[in-house]
């Protein structure tokens, strides 16, 4: 009896450890809020909206974890995902290319907007905050010249198929989402390339001198990123079955809100894409949620910047947390007799390294 | 103890009775008695872990003692806070500065009570206050220069000017020769020596013990939170307080094992780069440690860095066993078999983000790979198996190696190359602030490693270690070598006679 109590709770803390748990429990909470306050949440219909609306913002959010566990940040992805949708439009309806040939296109086009983000954020030393910050008008600006502000409407029922087909029953959004995260969450843990990742986001310099091509990793995170949103501007197309210069505004902070309430930290290094799951569903629920409760458009766009603004502080303040509590509770080193007083310098060299980092991010 | 012997007519500035503090699982200050006189450079002596930090904290107002006092000035006194101890007169300095980079000297000195008339500062009188606090202590600093500029000597300098303006009774420097070259320690020593004159108390703290005898009227040492000794300077040997320390004898401190061969492994020809080498040729046995000895800025490093193609090359040609390679990169220096410990682990050595595992197979991770997939069970068995193989301590298998010790963090980064096919070694002052006990486990590992056959560059600014480890030791000036010396050939002061250039430091 005894015995089984202390594997279970061994397995609890294993699992507590896990840092997707966090992410999970705070999703839960917010669809438990909103089942509690509105019967029409759980209703099927609107499960299976809120599931595919999700499926979108999931996958740019894959691109804007890889980015911000290299320590970098991209801003561009919404407006690549706007300029995808119109240049996809206009491939299938007026060039009349066939659609495997479109999506095959738009996916080296987004492989190539993130190389142009990912190249200048590293080899040309212009600060990746910075350089999305103007891509992001750069590439919405592409989609407005491309259809001269009108949208692109009725384009293709078979591209329209791309989104809502089904597979034994499963719609196909699901299926996406779940080969993406997997491919992802594979490449970050069991390969070289997805290490390297993290150690860049790590620590640079250290990367640098472990003989690690610090500018090609980034550069690589930027070019996945340009995929995840191409492949997003892709299916947005196919659900809408139109393409406008308009669309996904202010995607590129809900892919990066994901990512952080997922526990990716601002400051590179750490998260996982299981986390970013979590975080893309959180902020379609409470989505969900606001519009199931007839608040406003301008409410849902205030709560959203609230959400990240918190999501940003609770990855700042956690720093600290986790130092006082690891002091607090001597965890770390083996607390013992000879073992070092825990006023080893530790506050000073914490608080010294999270403001240069935050300095090397802008 | 406590001081018996002379009998001073005003009582001491600070007296300690019976100080203790107790932390969840170690009891770091254990009933220490201390006093504190105005006009005595006194040093405080002692492991990582022995007590020295939690000490400076209680007078510094971080901590509060659980039992014993504080008298200043003969009145018991509780200081509460850092601000308390601010008021009592007490300066804490750090190896990093409380100083504004992108600020002048004068800016730095005033701040916080810039002198003026209401919101008008008279910038007159600062440069006037600023210069009468450098005057003080006899230094050549331009009070117009932003502190960015200046050396880290200097910037010191400025440190304690700023303290002395303020009517600082008691400074506090912990370890602040640490990012010192010998000229500039001397040079420290100076203003010490000259503050403590002009009447104030001085607690120094420092593992280059050397320097401390030098300075210092008064040492004490303490071992596991236990005050062992407290005599005037000149009554102990640093052999005598190295075995104060740690119960052990001096010798064992260096306990250099010739492993040297005859082939050569590295030979360098004519090297220049262009962060400053100039010219340089050496060559490195299979087994041998040459030193590099140079006062800071000499050019050590940058030998290091252009071996390890952090710096451009741009004349001269390396060999390895006989073969050229080209070092472009640190990637192509690593596939050479040229390995780097820099100087700063932290921030050039130390993955926080990963657990030890991952922070020591970051360097050769092709090693792992099966097809595309990384082997991570294999990653954990060579981790567990470098760990036992160098002692590492700690919980070094997961959780972040932030939470290791010095000398354990030194250990992961020496793991990361033994994991990699290295050949040449190459280590940046590798017992830079980390403890005795951990110092002498590197020295063997030195040996264990130059026994394996690796050919060894040995940085360090503590010239007794690189005489005593090193087989031969290159003295390092304006970029080039300019004397390579054997084993014994070298005293200590030859050896900073050479480096600071053939003039004999006052």
């Amino acid at each position: 009896m005894n015995k089984t109590a202390e594997i279970t709770q061994a397995g609890l803390t294993r699992l507590i450890r896990q840092k997707w748990v966090g992410p999970l429990i705070i999703m839960l909470l917010v669809a438990g809020l909103m089942a509690m306050t509105t019967d029409r949440f759980l209703q099927p219909r609107n499960l299976a909206n809120v599931s595919l609306q999700m499926a979108i913002v999931a996958i740019v959010a894959i691109g804007a974890t890889f980015v911000i566990l290299s320590a970098q940040i991209d801003l561009s992805s919404g407006s690549l995902v706007a300029l995808t949708t119109v240049l996809t439009a206009g491939l299938v309806k007026e060039m009349g290319v066939p659609v495997p040939l479109a999506i095959l296109l738009m996916l080296v086009m987004g492989a190539a907007a993130g190389a142009f983000n990912g190249f200048f954020a590293s080899y040309g030393r212009i600060p990746p905050f910075i350089f999305t910050l103007g891509t992001l008008s750069i590439f919405r600006g592409f989609a407005f010249l491309y259809t001269g502000g009108t949208p692109i409407f009725s384009v293709s029922p078979t591209l329209n198929n791309v989104f809502y087909a089904q597979l034994l029953g499963i719609p196909a959004p699901f299926i996406y989402v779940l080969l993406l995260y997997s491919g992802a969450a594979f490449y970050l843990r069991y390969t070289e390339g997805g290490r390297q990742i993290y150690a860049v986001g790590g620590n640079q310099d250290a990367a640098r001198l472990s003989g690690i091509n610090v500018n090609w990793v980034r550069t690589k995170a930027f070019i996945i990123a340009g995929l995840a949103g191409a492949i997003g501007g892709v299916l947005m197309t196919a659900r809408l079955d139109s393409g406008s210069p308009n669309y996904a505004q202010g995607m590129e902070l809900m892919a990066i809100a994901a990512a952080v309430i997922g526990g990716a930290s601002l400051f590179g290094g750490q998260g996982s894409v299981l986390g970013t799951l979590f975080g893309a569903m959180t902020i379609v629920i409470v989505q969900n949620g606001l519009n199931l409760h007839g608040v406003p458009a301008a409410w849902q766009q205030i709560s959203l910047g609230a959400i990240i603004a918190a999501a940003v502080g609770v990855d700042m303040w956690r720093r600290e947390l986790s130092g006082s509590a690891r002091r607090l509770f001597g965890g770390g080193s083996p607390a013992g007799p000879g073992a070092p007083p825990p006023d080893r310098d530790d506050t000073r060299q914490r608080v010294d390294t999270s403001t240069d980092r935050v300095g090397a991010q802008e | 103890m406590g001081v018996h012997g002379q009998h001073v007519p005003e009582p001491p500035l600070w007296q300690l009775r019976d100080v203790s503090k107790a932390f969840p699982g170690v009891q770091a200050l254990d009933a220490v008695s201390l006093d504190l006189h105005l006009g005595e450079v006194h040093a405080l002596v002692g492991e990582n872990g022995s007590g020295k930090s939690t000490l400076v904290k209680c007078l510094a107002g971080v901590h509060q003692p659980d039992t014993g006092t504080l008298s200043h000035r003969g009145k018991a006194v509780r200081v509460k806070d850092p601000l308390a101890a601010r008021s009592y007169g007490v300066a804490t300095f750090h190896q990093e500065f409380s100083l504004v980079p992108s600020l002048t000297v004068m800016e730095n000195i005033c701040l916080g009570r810039l002198p003026g008339r209401g919101p008008i500062v008279s910038w007159a009188q600062a440069r006037r206050h600023a210069q009468d606090s450098l005057a003080a202590l006899e230094v050549q600093v331009d009070p117009d220069r932003t502190v960015s500029s200046l050396s880290v000597a200097e910037q010191q300098f400025v440190e304690i000017a700023k303290a002395l303006s303020q009517e600082m009774s008691l400074l506090i420097l912990d370890e602040p020769t640490a990012a010192l070259g010998p000229y500039e320690v001397e040079r420290l020593h100076e203003v010490i020596r000259r503050i403590a004159q002009q009447g104030r108390a001085i607690l120094y703290i420092s593992h280059r013990l050397d320097e401390v005898m030098e300075v210092a009227d008064r040492v004490s040492v303490l071992k596991d939170g236990r005050l062992v000794e407290s005599r005037p300077s000149e009554e102990l040997s640093v052999a005598e307080v190295v075995r104060l320390m740690v119960g052990s004898d001096f010798e064992e401190h260096y306990p250099h094992r010739p492993a040297a061969g005859d082939e050569p492994r590295l030979e360098v020809r004519g090297l220049s780069s262009e962060g400053g080498v100039a010219d340089v040729s050496f060559t490195v046995r299979r087994g041998e440690v040459l030193g590099l000895g140079g006062i800071a800025g000499a050019g050590r490093t940058e030998i290091a860095r252009a071996l390890f193609g952090i710096d451009q090359v741009t004349a001269g040609e390396v060999r390895i066993d006989g073969e050229r390679v080209e070092l472009m990169s640190p990637a192509r220096a690593i596939d050479a078999g040229v390995a780097l410990v820099p100087e700063d682990r932290k921030a050039h050595g130390l993955f926080f983000n990963f657990a030890g595992p991952e922070n020591m197979t970051i360097a050769d991770l092709a090693k792992l790979l099966t097809g595309p997939v990384l082997r991570l069970s294999a990653e954990r068995r060579s981790a567990r198996e470098l760990a036992r193989k160098l002692r590492i301590v700690g919980r070094v298998m997961d959780g972040s190696v932030q939470f290791l010790s010095g000398g354990n963090q030194q250990k992961v980064v020496l793991a990361r190359w033994l994991f990699t096919h290295v050949r040449v070694l190459i280590l940046d002052e590798p017992t830079h602030g980390i403890d005795v006990q951990a110092k002498v486990e590197v020295y063997h590992l030195i040996n264990e490693l130059s026994e394996a056959g690796l050919a060894i560059l040995l940085i360090s600014s503590d010239f007794p270690v690189l005489l005593a480890m090193s087989d031969r030791v290159a003295v390092v000036r304006d970029g080039r070598i300019v004397h390579i010396a054997g084993r014994g050939e070298l005293t200590e002061h030859g050896l900073v006679e050479m480096a600071a250039g053939g003039v004999v430091v006052a």
